[in-house]
């Protein structure tokens, strides 16, 4: 099996290490990977924002890009959520491309049938549900099973883990005031469960919950899921 | 000729020639669970609501000497039960009235202008007692619904109301109040 | 593009968001309604087949609209009442002024109804000289207040207990007290007497059943029933949304909801009005009229893709589902309808443009479509009003420049590249606090590595 990975811009950018955990891992795993240079976006935010043709044209690029793998995995909840649920709507039909593009956790737990990938993260730690993984992509077990394999992990759950942290894309620089709000709201619910680390299937919340952190100097960290499951 | 009439339905049809989805179907499992024991049911309910259950004669007569003034729904079960009005709906403390069933799913009882002497009688008095059968007892709201229409349907009363405990409101900082308009207190006596 | 009416929002929205007690205030209901609601679908054996076949019978209804609105009209006007078609807003209003000059209305008592706050009701009344007295309490307390109702259920969700009591000692003359109850009884007391001595009865409707030409209406507190039964004149305001075909299907429709709407097992009055009072009635009006009221509706409706939002039975879960609406509340939306619902359907009317930023306006969680009981697919909705907005050219010439700047660059994986790193260079050279105020302003935004991934790839596979 060939597995393809896809790396959305912003982690390739800003969080190349999130692309490198996950193909660590899967490399762990004896998965045989690749990955075709010429991707750039699944346009996302122009979909988000409403310009559907120059969406609809970058889907037709992904879907030509990852033609022929047999699975596309990425370490994104809302770019395999774009991809799988609404490049349907944008093509008019699902293709090869779209119906095997998975998120890194589901890849792992629903394809590979694995929950326990050999890592090791001695530290407490609470788990933030991003919507696009949560509701489009209806996972919410499937990372908590890793991460309860993972040595030395203590999961403590936070209240309303599932609520909204308020990225949203263009949103948070769109109206910022409430997206500020939002992670205000999401940073207190993580301070009372004590953890260190509060870690996402999504880089994108991950980006938003640590811009909080770190303007107020708060001593609590943000890690992806994949550095987790890469770590020993 | 009504044109504004004739402009909105043209428009409805002409809006409805575009398709739209069918949302996910309904499957033929029940939407609630069945109710095994509809008297138990009802009596937890209804005392759940606040509802007060007078459990015999002599609770009877000691709960309406506590009223001065009383307006009935003047029909034959009322009057043999609990006797002649003193008062009228607008100037008594308490209202009795009759009701067509009760609904064991919900802790409800089921009134309209003709089993409960009109409108106002159930809603206006401060205090409701509700004089009732075993008979009048129905599992759910399906079967409810399906009884009223088998005895109105040839003509319907003008208005029915499915009372489901006392008047209460949360509007103020969600700390629920008891008889915000209607009646504070709703009770039921079984007649048989 | 901005419009007053966005730039109003952005001001009402920024004061709302940073009020720490107003935001302590909003989430403590919503926290209660939210244990109040888990234990109210416990009810049901099966809730989201209960949300299926609510849907079915919304679809159904709407989707015949023509032939289930004709059938209820046929229905009302057997049984004696009176039935009014109203395009528009304007035509609501004076066909009510006109039913209460006919009928010589000082005094009217108002039930709870979003579609008359819609219609702008009661200043049309009040400027004819007619009093009109909201009887709901929390929407008595808006109008002495006057203010517009905060929430579609709860509307003064965000009052406090010392609020309300200052309102009734300034507005009243009452003793300030403590005690909700002391506070209710007050206005139970006022209100009693308006009820007796009022000409007209105004209620909304939840339901219209077609196949018995009634009127549902579902209240906890009685307003409702007694603005029914004593006045001499009962007029309904329904939107032409709020048809379902038979009677039967309110066992479902009530439930669901009560459930969704306050976690209740039913509320405590769910009334179906017919008509008049008829000869062996002891009461009631004399008098019932229906006013159906389009107002936009059919143009919702002729939207094949959005149709289903007018399915909505108006329960409020979607706002309380909703960490926007949490955060700021409902009077920064400035529309009658608010939250997700609000910004699904609002941008449907006449002055779409000036609404286009409140689909925008959400972080698209799902929340609200995961909460609703009638299947609305809302935040797709949001989706797609986008969508529109960009097609409709609402977008201004800046942003629609830089999408295409954005878009240009990745079509191509070397003008990505190129993109890519001029970005990476700004960025470590710390301009992102020029570059992304509205995010630097309060957030700090990552510094990029010096390599991406592609070029860790590129570099590490060469020698794999």
């Amino acid at each position: 099996m060939r597995v393809a990975l896809f790396i959305p811009c912003f982690i390739d950018q800003l969080f190349p290490n999130v692309g490198i955990a996950m193909a660590t891992v899967l490399r762990r795993l004896q998965v045989d990977v690749y990955y075709p240079p010429d991707q750039t976006c699944c346009g996302q935010p122009a979909f988000n924002t409403g310009y559907w043709d120059e969406a609809r044209a970058l889907a037709r690029r992904y879907v030509e890009i990852f033609a022929d793998a047999d699975a596309v995995v990425s370490p994104s909840g809302s770019c395999t959520a774009m991809v799988r649920n609404f490049y349907p709507e944008l093509l008019g039909k699902p293709t090869q491309a779209t119906t095997h593009t998975y998120e890194f956790s589901e890849f792992l737990v629903k394809h590979l049938g694995v929950t326990d990938v050999g890592a090791r993260f001695p530290q407490r730690v609470t788990y933030h549900d991003s919507c696009h993984a949560l509701r489009e992509l209806r996972l919410q077990d499937e990372p908590r099973q890793l991460l309860r394999h993972v040595q030395g992990l203590e999961l403590v759950e936070m209240n309303q883990a599932e609520t909204c942290c308020g990225f949203g894309g263009t949103f948070s620089v769109k109206f910022p005031m409430i997206s500020y709000a939002m992670d205000e709201v999401k940073v207190s619910s993580i301070q009372n469960t004590g953890a260190r680390y509060v870690v996402s299937t999504d880089s994108s919340c991950l980006m938003q919950i640590d811009g909080y952190l770190r303007r107020l100097n708060l001593p609590i960290k943000t890690i992806s899921l994949a550095e987790v499951l890469a770590s020993t | 000729m009504n044109v504004a009439r004739d402009n909105i339905l043209r428009r409805v049809h002409a809006a409805l020639s575009a398709e739209a989805l069918r949302p996910v179907a309904p499957t033929s499992a029940p939407v609630f669970p069945p109710i095994t024991d509809p008297e138990a049911r009802f009596r937890a309910e209804f005392v759940a609501l606040r509802g007060e259950i007078i459990e015999n004669a002599a609770t009877l007569r000691a709960f309406v000497n506590g009223f001065a003034k009383i307006a009935t729904d003047g029909s034959e079960l009322t009057n043999k039960i609990i006797g002649e009005p003193n008062a009228g709906v607008r100037e008594c403390d308490l209202g009795v009235t009759g009701c067509d069933y009760l609904v064991a799913q919900t802790g409800s009882i089921i009134v309209s202008t003709l089993s409960a002497g009109g409108r106002a009688l159930s809603v206006l008095p401060p205090t409701h007692l509700v004089i009732a059968q075993h008979e009048q007892m129905v599992g759910d709201l399906a079967s409810a619904t399906a009884l009223l229409r088998k005895r109105y349907d040839k003509h319907w009363p003008s208005a029915l109301s499915v009372i489901t405990g006392p008047s209460r409101t949360a509007d103020i900082e969600k700390i629920l109040v008891m008889g915000a308009h209607g009646p504070k207190r709703l009770a039921l006596y079984f007649a048989d | 593009m901005t419009t007053p009416t966005l730039l109003q929002f952005e001001r009402d929205a920024t004061v709302k968001a940073a009020d720490l007690r107003h935001r302590a205030v909003i989430q403590k209901n919503i926290g209660t309604y939210n244990i109040a609601v888990a234990n109210g679908r416990t009810r049901f054996a099966d809730w989201q087949n209960a949300r299926s076949h609510a849907a079915a019978i919304k679809w159904e209804t709407i989707n015949h609209l023509d032939r289930y609105l004709e059938q209820f009209e046929q229905n009302v006007l057997t049984n004696g009442g009176h039935v009014f078609w109203a395009e528009t807003a304007a035509d609501a209003r004076e066909h009510v002024l006109q039913l209460a000059r006919r009928h010589g209305v000082q005094k009217v008592v108002k039930s709870k109804s979003m579609t008359t706050e819609e219609i702008h009701l009661n200043e049309a009344l009040e400027a004819a000289g007619i009093h009109s007295i909201e009887t709901d309490l929390g929407e008595y307390i808006c109008q002495i207040r006057g203010e517009r109702p905060y929430h579609i259920v709860t509307p003064v969700m965000h009052l406090t207990k010392a609020d309300i009591a200052q309102t009734f000692q300034e507005k009243l003359g009452a003793p300030l007290t403590d005690s909700a109850e002391e506070l209710a009884m007050i206005a139970r007391a006022k209100l009693r007497h308006e009820f007796m001595t009022a000409d007209m009865g105004i209620t909304g409707g939840n339901f219209a059943i077609a196949d018995t030409g009634m009127i549902a209406l579902t209240e906890n507190e009685g307003n409702a029933r007694l603005s029914f039964s004593l006045p001499r004149v009962h007029v309904a305001i329904i939107g032409i949304e709020k048809l379902i075909p038979r009677l039967e299907d309110l066992a479902l429709l009530w439930p669901l909801l009560a459930a969704s709407g306050t976690g209740q097992a039913l509320t405590a009055y769910n009334s179906l009005i017919g008509g008049p009072r008829q000869e062996r009635e002891a009461d009631g009006p004399q008098e019932f009229h229906v006013i159906l009221l389009d107002n936009g509706r059919t143009r919702l409706l002729a939207d094949g893709e959005q149709r289903d939002a007018l399915h909505c039975i108006r329960c409020g879960a979607c706002l309380n589902a909703c960490p926007v609406y949490s955060n700021i509340g409902g009077h920064a939306y400035g529309t009658t309808y608010q939250g997700p619902i609000g910004s699904v359907i609002t941008p449907h009317l006449p002055d779409a443009q000036e609404w286009s930023h409140l689909p925008y306006a959400s972080s698209l969680c799902g929340a609200c479509t995961e909460v609703c009981p009638v299947r609305i697919d809302l935040h797709h909705h949001l989706l797609h009003n986008r969508r529109n907005a960009i097609q409709r050219r609402f977008d201004g010439p800046i942003q629609r420049f830089l999408f295409r700047a954005w878009f240009w660059a990745m079509q191509s994986p070397v003008r990505y590249a190129v993109a890519a790193k001029l970005g990476n260079i700004a960025l470590r050279r710390g301009l992102a606090h020029l570059l992304l105020k509205p995010w630097t302003a309060k957030r700090e935004f990552p510094t990029p590595p010096k390599q991406s991934f592609r070029d860790y790839w590129r570099q590490h596979e060469r020698r794999a």
